[in-house]
This record gives C-alpha cells, sequence and structure tokens, in this order.
C-alpha cells in the first residue's frame, strides 16, 4: 500500500500507466506580504496513505494544507485530483472532491448535538429533519472507522478527544476520501493519541488517504508510510517507509542542524525554599478547583507538575501569581506572603511567570515586542522607551528571536518566537531579580529546534538558582527536566516522586486518576 | 455557479501603510462621485455645486474661516469620540455631553463672569464646560466599570435627557439662563468676560488653536505616556492587563470621563465662541453626533482627526451656503456627510481584505 518512491511527484499525464494520485500539488507556490509560505512545493498522496507534512512552524506545512483543501489558491502552480487538474475555490469546493480539513481549533458548535454537528453545512437536507434516520446514518459512519461516538451527545460536554471524533466523523459523513489531519495530537493526551492512531489505520484500509501534519517526530515515524519534509517553504526531503527512518535524520531534514532533546537535571545542589504552598484551596461557583495543595520549590530545583489540561494547572499557576485570591491556603515567595496582594506584589517578591496563553495573556498582540516587554516591569509617567530599546535588541539577539527588531509587533511573531519574548521578559527580571519562575506548557506548540533552545533556557535559569515551577500537559518534558515531578488530578496531588525515578506508567495512572499512590 | 468567475475576499496578513492613507481619501472621492450621481439625478449640476461648496467651504476667506470656526467644536466631540472609541468604549453620546459643557459654561459666564477677568473667566468657563459633560457621563462610566452595563445605551438615552435639560433651562419662565426681556424664549448672554472676540471680521475664535493643541497633546499622551499604554493594553487584550496588574476597571472610569470632558469642553467653546450664550438651537445641529463620524473617518487618530474635523465642517459650511446662493438644498452637504461614513466604513473591507477573482469553470460538479 505505500509507495516507496523517493521521486517527487510526477505530472498526472506521463506517469507512465501508474494510478494517478488521490491528491498531488505540483510546484504551487504561495506568497504572502513579506514572505514565499511554500516555494516550488511538489506533494502526491495515494489512496489509503498516510503522507505526512513535517515542518517547524512557519516552514508552510499550513499553507500547503489550506491550498490542498481550498482555503487558499495558490499564486503559482496547481492541484490535481486523480490525476484531474482543479481549482478549489473554497473548502466547499474541496469538499465537493472528496477532500476535507480537520482544523487544529474544532469548528463545533457546543450547544449541538454531535449529530446535529455532522450534518452542519449539508445542503440536501429536509426542512424538517428525520433525527432517527441521521442518527443511525451517523452511528454507522462513526463506527465502520471504529470511531464509536453517541450520536445525541452534546458536543459541549465532550472530551477533546472525542470532539476531535466528531470532526473526523463529519469530514467522513460528507463523503471525504482525503482528510487533513492539522496538528491533530498536538490536543490529545497519550492514550487518546493511540486510539486516534487505530483510527487513521482504520480508515487507510477502508482506502481513504490521510495527510497528517505534525512537528513532533516520534508519532510522524510511527503512523506514516511517507514523509515530505518542509523547511522555509521549500521541500528538503521526501522520506518513506514506516519506522525506517529515524527521528535523528527528520529532525536534520526539518531543523537544518542536529537536536538534542535529552534529560536535563539540576547540576547543582539545591538552596533554600523559594516557593511556599501552604494548605492551599480554591472554589470557584461553589465547585472544588483546588484542594489542600501543600509543596515547596528551593532555589536551582524545577519542579514539574503534570497533569490532564483542566485539573487545576492553570488556576495554581494563576494563584502563585497574585492573579486569583486563594479561598484558603497562602503562598510565600521568598519568605514573604504573597497571597492577596496582587500580581504586582508577587513580582516585587521576585516571580516571573509565563502563562499557557502566550499571545492575549503574556503578550498583548496589537504592541511590539518594547512595548512587551515594558509590559510587567515598573513604567514611568512618561514611558521610557529609549532607555529600554538597547536592552531589547540585546535581548532579540541573545534568545535568536526572529523579528525585525524591538518594533516587531508581537502578533507577528510565530508561536516560537513568540514564546520567546516571553521567557525574555521574564526570565530578564523586571520589578526585581527573578527568583520564583512559574513557566506553563512553555513548549506548547513549538518547533523542535525552538523546544531545544526553550528547555536550555529553563535549564540555565535553574542552573543560576532560580526555582521553577514547570507545569506541563507535555510529560516527556516534564519527566525530562524536573528534579521532582508531582501530579495535579482534580485539583490535589495525586502523586509525588523524584524526577530522576520517575516511572511514566506511574504517573500516566495518577493523571488519570487511577492511583493515590504517594510514592513510584 | 453560473458566473464564470467569483470575488474571494482574502484576509491580509498585514495592511501595507499605504493603503491606509489612501482608504479614507477614496472613501471621500468615492462618496463625492456618489453624491454627483444624486445631483445630476436630481437635476443639479453636481461640476457647479461642488465647485460651489469648495469656494464656499474652502477657498474663500470668509468661507475657510467660517469652516475653522466651525471644525473647533466638531474636532472635540471628534477626539472625545476617539478617546473612548480606542478603548472599546463606545461612548456616542458626545451630543448631550456638548448640551451639559454649553449649560456649564453658560452657568460660569453668567453667574461668575460679571466678578472674574477675561484671563481667569475664559479658562475657568472653559473647565467648567468640561466638567460638566464629565458629570453627565459619571453614572454610564461607573456603571460600565463595575457592572459592565453597555455604555452605549447609557450615554445615548441620556443624550435625550440632557436635550430636555437644556430646553427646560430656555422655556421656563424665571430660569437663570432665560433672557429676561425677550418676546421669545432665549437664552441670556454671559458676561463681557466670558466672551472671546472673533478673530478680525471673521467667525474664528482662538479656541480653534487651543483645540487642535490640545489634539495633539492628547496624541502624545496616547502614543507616550504611561496612560496611554494602558488604554492600548487593556484595549487589546483585558486578559493581558490583568496578569499585569493594570486595573481595567480604573481605566476604563478615568477614559470614560475624560471623553464625557472633551465633549463638554465643546459645548464650552460654543459658549465663550458664537453662541454666548445657552441656545436650544444646539439640539438641532447634532455636533456632538458629528464627532463620531469626524472620529471615525479618521480611524481615532488624534492627529486625523483636526483634518477630518475641518473637511466635515467645510462640508457644513459649503453647503449651507449653496441654499443661500443657488437653490440647491443645503441637506446635500449632510448627505455628503453620511456617504462619506459609509464608503469610509466599507473602505475598512479593503483594508483587512484582499480582493481576488477566481474562475469558477473547473469547479464544476
Amino acid at each position: 500500500m505505500s509507495n516507496t518512491s523517493h521521486e517527487v511527484a510526477s505530472g498526472p499525464y506521463h506517469s507512465g500507466g501508474a494510478a494517478p494520485s488521490a491528491l498531488s500539488a505540483h510546484s504551487v507556490s504561495k506568497r504572502f506580504p513579506g514572505v514565499l509560505a511554500n516555494d516550488s512545493v511538489d506533494f502526491d498522496i495515494q489512496p489509503g496513505e498516510v503522507h505526512t507534512l513535517l515542518g517547524e512552524n512557519g516552514a508552510g506545512k499550513s499553507t500547503l494544507a489550506a491550498m490542498l483543501c481550498g482555503l487558499y489558491q495558490p499564486d503559482n502552480g496547481y492541484i490535481a485530483r486523480n490525476g484531474q487538474r482543479v481549482v478549489l475555490g473554497s473548502p466547499r469546493a474541496g469538499l465537493q472532491h472528496g477532500i476535507a480539513m480537520v482544523h487544529q481549533h474544532f469548528r463545533l458548535v457546543d450547544r449541538f448535538t454531535v449529530a446535529e454537528n455532522v450534518i452542519l453545512g449539508s445542503r440536501n437536507l429536509s426542512f424538517v429533519l428525520d433525527r432517527r434516520s441521521i442518527n443511525e446514518r451517523v452511528s454507522e459512519v462513526a463506527e465502520s472507522y471504529g470511531l464509536p461516538i453517541d450520536p445525541n451527545a452534546t458536543v459541549g460536554d465532550l472530551s477533546v478527544g472525542q470532539r476531535q471524533r466528531v470532526e473526523i466523523v463529519k469530514a467522513l459523513y460528507q463523503g471525504a476520501e482525503i482528510l487533513l489531519l492539522d496538528e491533530p495530537t498536538a490536543v490529545l493526551v497519550p492514550s487518546e493519541v493511540e486510539k486516534l492512531f487505530e483510527n487513521v489505520h482504520a480508515m487507510t484500509a477502508a482506502g481513504k488517504s490521510i495527510v497528517f501534519i505534525s512537528h513532533k517526530l516520534g508519532e510522524v515515524v510511527e503512523i506514516s508510510d511517507r514523509v515530505t519534509v518542509l523547511r522555509g517553504g521549500k521541500v528538503t526531503g521526501h522520506v518513506s517507509g514506516r519506522g525506517a527512518t529515524d527521528t535523528k535524520e527528520l529532525a536534520r531534514l526539518m531543523v537544518g542542524r542536529d537536536i538534542n532533546l535529552g534529560v536535563q537535571r539540576a547540576s547543582h545542589p539545591i538552596g533554600h525554599e523559594v516557593l511556599q504552598i501552604r494548605d492551599l484551596s480554591l472554589d470557584v461557583n461553589g465547585v472544588s478547583v483546588l484542594s489542600n495543595i501543600n509543596f515547596n520549590v528551593h532555589e536551582g530545583e524545577m519542579v514539574g507538575i503534570a497533569g490532564v489540561a483542566g485539573n487545576g494547572q492553570k488556576e495554581l499557576a494563576d494563584t502563585i501569581a497574585g492573579l486569583i485570591t486563594p479561598t484558603s491556603g497562602s503562598v510565600s515567595i521568598g519568605g514573604a506572603l504573597a497571597t492577596d496582594r496582587g500580581p504586582i506584589h508577587a513580582r516585587e517578591l521576585g516571580l516571573a511567570y509565563v502563562p499557557e496563553d502566550r499571545l492575549g495573556m503574556g503578550l498583548v498582540p496589537s504592541m511590539s515586542i518594547l512595548d512587551n516587554l515594558l509590559l510587567t516591569r515598573d513604567r514611568h509617567v512618561v514611558v521610557d522607551r529609549s532607555s529600554v530599546r538597547p536592552e531589547a535588541t540585546r535581548l532579540i539577539d541573545q534568545f535568536e528571536i526572529k523579528a525585525n527588531g524591538p518594533d516587531h509587533l508581537a502578533r507577528k511573531l510565530s508561536g516560537g518566537n513568540a514564546q520567546k519574548v516571553l521567557l525574555a521578559r521574564e526570565l530578564s527580571g523586571g520589578r526585581t531579580a527573578t527568583k520564583l519562575l512559574v513557566v506553563c506548557s512553555p513548549t506548547r506548540g513549538l518547533d523542535v529546534g525552538a523546544i531545544e533552545t526553550v528547555r536550555r533556557l529553563l535549564d540555565d535559569a535553574r542552573s543560576a538558582g532560580q526555582a521553577i515551577l514547570l507545569i506541563s500537559e507535555d510529560l516527556d518534558e516534564i519527566m525530562s527536566l524536573s528534579d521532582r515531578v508531582l501530579v495535579l488530578y482534580r485539583g490535589a496531588i495525586a502523586h509525588e516522586t523524584p524526577g530522576e525515578s520517575a516511572n511514566i506508567a506511574t504517573v500516566g495512572a495518577a493523571m488519570a486518576g487511577l492511583t493515590t499512590g504517594d510514592n513510584a | 455557479m453560473r458566473a464564470p468567475f467569483r470575488i474571494i475576499f482574502e484576509q491580509r496578513a498585514e495592511t501595507p501603510k499605504y493603503l491606509s492613507a489612501l482608504v479614507p481619501f477614496l472613501s471621500v472621492l468615492s462618496a463625492l462621485i456618489a453624491g454627483a450621481i444624486f445631483l445630476q439625478a436630481t437635476g443639479y449640476s453636481a461640476s457647479e455645486t461642488y465647485s460651489n461648496m469648495l469656494s464656499d467651504g474652502f477657498m474663500s476667506y470668509r468661507g475657510i474661516t467660517e469652516t475653522l470656526g466651525l471644525s473647533t467644536v466638531l474636532i472635540c466631540t471628534g477626539i472625545a469620540a476617539a478617546f473612548s472609541f480606542q478603548m472599546n468604549l463606545y461612548n456616542i453620546g458626545g451630543e448631550g455631553q456638548l448640551y451639559l459643557g454649553m449649560i456649564g459654561g453658560a452657568w460660569a459666564g453668567l453667574a461668575l463672569g460679571p466678578h472674574l477677568p477675561s484671563f481667569v473667566m475664559i479658562p475657568l468657563l472653559l473647565l467648567i464646560g468640561a466638567l460638566a459633560g464629565a458629570v453627565w457621563i459619571f453614572v454610564p462610566a461607573f456603571v460600565r466599570s463595575r457592572l459592565g452595563t453597555s455604555e452605549i445605551v447609557t450615554t445615548l438615552l441620556l443624550t435625550y435627557v440632557a436635550s430636555s435639560l437644556v430646553k427646560h433651562f430656555i422655556n421656563t419662565p424665571d430660569s437663570f439662563f432665560r433672557a429676561e426681556n425677550s418676546a421669545f424664549p432665549q437664552g441670556r448672554n454671559v458676561a463681557d468676560s466670558a466672551a472671546l472676540s472673533p478673530i478680525g471680521d471673521t467667525r474664528l475664535y482662538p479656541t480653534f488653536f487651543v483645540v487642535v493643541v490640545l489634539a495633539l497633546f492628547l496624541y502624545w499622551v496616547v502614543k507616550k505616556t504611561e496612560f496611554g499604554y494602558r488604554i492600548q493594553v487593556i484595549a487589546d487584550s483585558p486578559r493581558a492587563a490583568h496578569y499585569a496588574g493594570v486595573s481595567a476597571n480604573r481605566t476604563t472610569m478615568s477614559v470614560m470621563l475624560l471623553s464625557g470632558a472633551l465633549a463638554g469642553l465643546g459645548g464650552a467653546t460654543l459658549i465663550v465662541g458664537p453662541f454666548a450664550r445657552l441656545d436650544q438651537g444646539i439640539t438641532l445641529l447634532g455636533y456632538g453626533y458629528a464627532g463620531i463620524v469626524v472620529a471615525a473617518l479618521a480611524r481615532n487618530n488624534f492627529a486625523g482627526i483636526i483634518v477630518s474635523g475641518i473637511l466635515f465642517a467645510g462640508l457644513r459650511v459649503g453647503g449651507e451656503k449653496l441654499q443661500i446662493s443657488t437653490d440647491t438644498p443645503k441637506h446635500i452637504g449632510i448627505m455628503l456627510q453620511g456617504a462619506i461614513l459609509l464608503f469610509a466604513l466599507g473602505g475598512e473591507a479593503f483594508r483587512r481584505y484582499k480582493v481576488r477573482a477566481v474562475r469558477m469553470k473547473a469547479v464544476a460538479q
């Protein structure tokens, strides 16, 4: 089933009798103001194949996918379906050709049922909906690909993994033969990823083609029949065969150099307690979000908090940062009480906080890098930008931020570069020297090169004696960086273990609420 | 599906600089063309009408001074609107705050004017007018910042109350504001020390220059100060403001009060300037509402408001002269104002989107 050709896709009319590709792009280019997002890119996919588009953020994966599904039109080159040249003027036109995209951010109506969401946008519905037969057909489509789902469930009540399943069922229901999955695993926990891959196999077995868009090397190797690597809008390599490639090779093609994402632990002995959390509880609208949390973080120590999203991580971080007042208990930073004194007070005690939400919370999108550096600092009545400018230039340089200079707007930065700006600000100290760094999902959505940089920066901060609280859903990251691992489950600490002896199965079980064990 | 191509709006990654300047210009041009079609269709000569308006509004000594005089109040209400709009607060009650500025200014001119010299009285009158405008927006500002009540509704409705208040002060027999020995209800003139003389034989008052300087000063405040920085943070992302410890409540309150004060100041300039008394005719002129249009055309840029304020003033002045010199109805000027606003808002689409035609042939089922 898998095509092992190393060649660039040949034209549809001279492929020597071989079956034409289900979908192909022929030297397509797309230019946006200031960037050539795709530069003569060739791509093709056969029926029953998983073909991965691998590349860093900004490499052009999403642009190519958008052209394949009709969201954008290529400036040059063309798209062909079964060897026939087509113009896909809109996503609907793409759908008419059996091409559907499952976006990273779901496009579902929370208040509708699964079945209602699936039929949303169908043009051949009767005036009065025959719910029973619709439900039957939705279930039928879902089950034939091993995607069991209750058509009457309200989407708002479903987990992220289930919602993604609804999106896939919707695409299949609409007759998609080719599915483009845009970073589908970014929002899933490990067990959901496994499930998704089973579904992918069921779909390819039925002759569907899957264009898988990702930058996570491990899963790319696991799932792909073929991989096309993009860098800077150009194809840097076609790699074939499942499991035949090692991730190092792919990383090199993707980033252009060797990458190290190994284990990093404290190299210096840890010092005094910096963060002390005592009996911390938080109720929101009568619901307990955090209950009776106690832990410390020391100088030069990184404590990792693992957990599935929505188990109180965000609230814990916001409480430490002084943005939320806890119902009971206390937070102390450097021995001084920080509870209920507001975010500026917490920062004066030496807190730096990298929130999970970069653009919109950590950074102001419409402001320049320079102005964003000023966000958590002491500003004078007349904002003195000229004295901060040299520092901004230095930080851009030091953190290898790809920008046109201090006046580059935050919203025009890629995810990785936005994160670097945020880290640059928080690590460089504002009102006082940083003693405690709280970081949430610091590498989420970043590409491999940026992940390596961010991890190195965190390790450097630890070596410099800062206390670091790392809150992340990325278990790998927690395991390879933390000196101590805590698991947060339903707002309580369900598990605690030293970093080097942490066991992924035990931690994973605690994340799923299966144990209340207190040692590894 | 029958059309050979179809128009697609593609979102721009960024707006080219030249376009930001070109769009307002083209909006005005398009509005003039639309107006020309209307004029021709109704039997007037467009070229004649426009050349009359141009010379009466801008190109003659009398016209341009009149225009700059009228622009004083429009720039005031324009910056009042823009000051709140830039923080996504929609104070559309500038009209009412303007009335209050007039009432406050007239009170000061009547009650304090006889006892104070001009160089104290004029600034004081302007200040009291601004304060009165701020007082009028206080309740909308308070409930907006504490309870999130829509300021659009509250500020708009208070305009009607303010309008009634003006009529009350003029029509009530023993009103403090009413002229005593007049057959018709009308306002009493303020003390001489509270009225400025126009420049030469024109109707242009020195307040014009004060307002221009104020607009430029506010431009600087927004771009360069901590207060302006806070406004920008809150406008763009309230959560980032919360994260950084910037109080949205306090800033909302200050911005709305200032917005009301600026509209009130506009009312006070009418007292020291052309009116010299509280006049219920103000309720028919719509200077406050015009400020919304002035701000929209300048896309809330304070320096741009000086230009758009003068442009709109010229259209009004030119339009009114038309009726006197020719038989063209003066409403053509007002119609053009409306058309400019519509085209300016429509033009926003071109700033944000790139328009492309895509051939449809190959997309057949």
